[in-house]
């Protein structure tokens, strides 16, 4: 199993925020590189508002984007993750073979908003990609510790029932 | 645009309207129709100002002709300009929009808009776009008051659509002409051609202007044929909507994609689960919102 290191996230200045940068396009791009989206992605804000949100028009090989732009549930982060220098502190290469070597990943940026687009049809609250937040909050409720003043609870309201 | 938003005095008077289109071929900038009409009995007046259809015109003639037609109290215009990001956002939309459509709702848009003036318009005169006769039904089921001639040539039998071609075809050289490139940082020039795809010209300039990821600038209409061949070389780009209509599987098998391509698997994960929807096998709550456990990364 691989690795994500974020140490050098949570430092404030060591990795750039690129918050205002990010989108998720309804199609697959099959690049990954640098490009010059800027030049060409040029979204506008539309004057339609949905559940608070404003939303946003822009185009992609012909064909119309709408989308909104959210802010991250607060507690969370986005992260863009690359192959980590794989250097340890004496800045020396490991050595290991290479069944060894697991793959290592670390932050290479990081934000806080991004904007989703949909092909054709307006963001909304039943759009897959906000519903997904929904596990925040079951994950949440999963993993909080127990307390013993929750087992009393729990087993009151068990004698309740009965 | 049009001559005047409000009916002209002659308005009341039975009128008749040529439509004509411009545009609607090449692979860059915008499609215009445009209508001209005038008083049922100005038409004779009308053929003795020599309108021929657009395109066997020299430039500076049809220029002229615009210019004058303008100036003549006794016509009116109006054009509606189609631009290529709309023309492509449409022909490539989620439910396609092909171009015949959209010229028919053009041309029914212009007669609308007219009508809604208050001009009294007794026949309109149109240039073939599909079936003629089905075309012909289609318009005399939305303005039953029309009688609705649509044929062949329109454009060099009847003078008012002639006319119309004239304004169409100005409108359009002008637009491009003109044409504001949104595509900022390239060195992009405007030796577009003429816009068809046969142009040498207009060959060239595609070439130039392509780019690997974006594909061209918005002047062009990216859903022409020609477009797909000049990016076959380019980066490809799959889309939900036609992943779903090319091979049924739903719209998650991209992501999927995108994710193993940067190294993220599912463990126990089979060909079949890479392209079929993510959270898979996992309970309803997690299919529902395409949430898929990572194990392997």
């Amino acid at each position: 199993m691989g690795t994500i290191d974020l140490r050098a996230a949570a430092d404030e200045n060591s990795v750039p925020d690129i918050s205002s940068q990010v989108h998720q396009l309804p199609c697959c791009i099959r690049f990954d590189g640098p490009s010059q989206v800027s030049h060409y992605f040029k979204p506008t804000s539309s004057e339609v508002e949905i559940d608070g949100v404003r939303t946003e028009e822009a185009h992609f090989r012909g064909r119309k984007l709408q989308g909104a732009t959210i802010s991250l549930p607060s507690g969370y982060s986005g992260f863009v993750l690359g192959q980590a220098s794989n250097r340890n502190a004496n800045g020396k290469r490991k050595a290991s073979s290479p069944e060894e070597e697991k793959p290592c990943w670390e932050a290479k940026a990081k934000f806080d908003r991004m904007t989703y687009w949909n092909h054709d049809t307006l963001p909304s609250k039943d759009d897959t990609f906000l519903r997904s937040f929904h596990w925040f909050s079951i994950a949440e409720a999963l993993h909080k510790p127990v307390k013993a003043e929750d087992f009393v609870a729990v087993s009151h309201g068990e004698k309740d029932k009965m | 645009m049009e001559s005047e938003c409000l009916a002209p005095e002659w308005g009341s008077q039975p009128c008749v309207m040529g439509i004509d289109e411009a545009g609607r071929g090449p692979v860059l900038g915008p499609m215009v129709y445009g209508c001209l009409y005038c008083p049922i009995s100005y038409q004779t007046s009308l053929a003795s100002l020599h309108f021929a259809d657009s395109k066997t015109l020299k430039e500076e003639k049809r220029e002229e002709l615009y210019e004058s037609l303008k100036l003549d109290k006794s016509i009116g215009w109006a054009v509606d300009v189609i631009g290529p990001r709309e023309l492509s956002a449409n022909m490539l939309a989620k439910n396609k929009i092909n171009l015949n459509e959209i010229s028919h709702n053009s041309a029914m848009g212009l007669i609308k808009r007219v009508l809604d003036m208050g001009v009294l318009l007794t026949e309109v005169y149109l240039d073939t776009v599909g079936d003629p006769e089905k075309y012909r039904v289609k318009l005399c089921e939305r303005f039953s008051s029309i009688k609705f001639v649509v044929s062949k040539k329109a454009d060099s039998l009847y003078p008012v659509v002639s006319g119309a071609s004239i304004v169409a075809k100005v409108t359009r050289d002008r637009a491009l002409r003109g044409w504001l490139v949104e595509e900022t940082g390239e060195n992009i020039n405007r030796n577009f051609g003429s816009g068809y795809p046969g142009d040498p010209e207009t060959k060239a300039w595609l070439e130039q202007h392509k780019h690997s990821v974006f594909g061209f600038p918005s002047l062009v209409r990216f859903s022409w044929g020609t477009c797909t061949t000049h990016l076959k070389s380019e980066v490809e780009v799959a889309w939900e909507s036609d992943e779903t209509e090319e091979n049924g599987f739903g719209n998650s098998s991209k992501r999927q994609a995108k994710l193993s391509r940067f190294g993220f698997t599912n463990k126990s994960e089979s060909r079949s689960e890479e392209i079929e929807s993510s959270g898979k096998g996992r309970c309803k709550f997690l299919q529902a919102r395409k949430i898929q456990q990572i194990t392997q990364f």
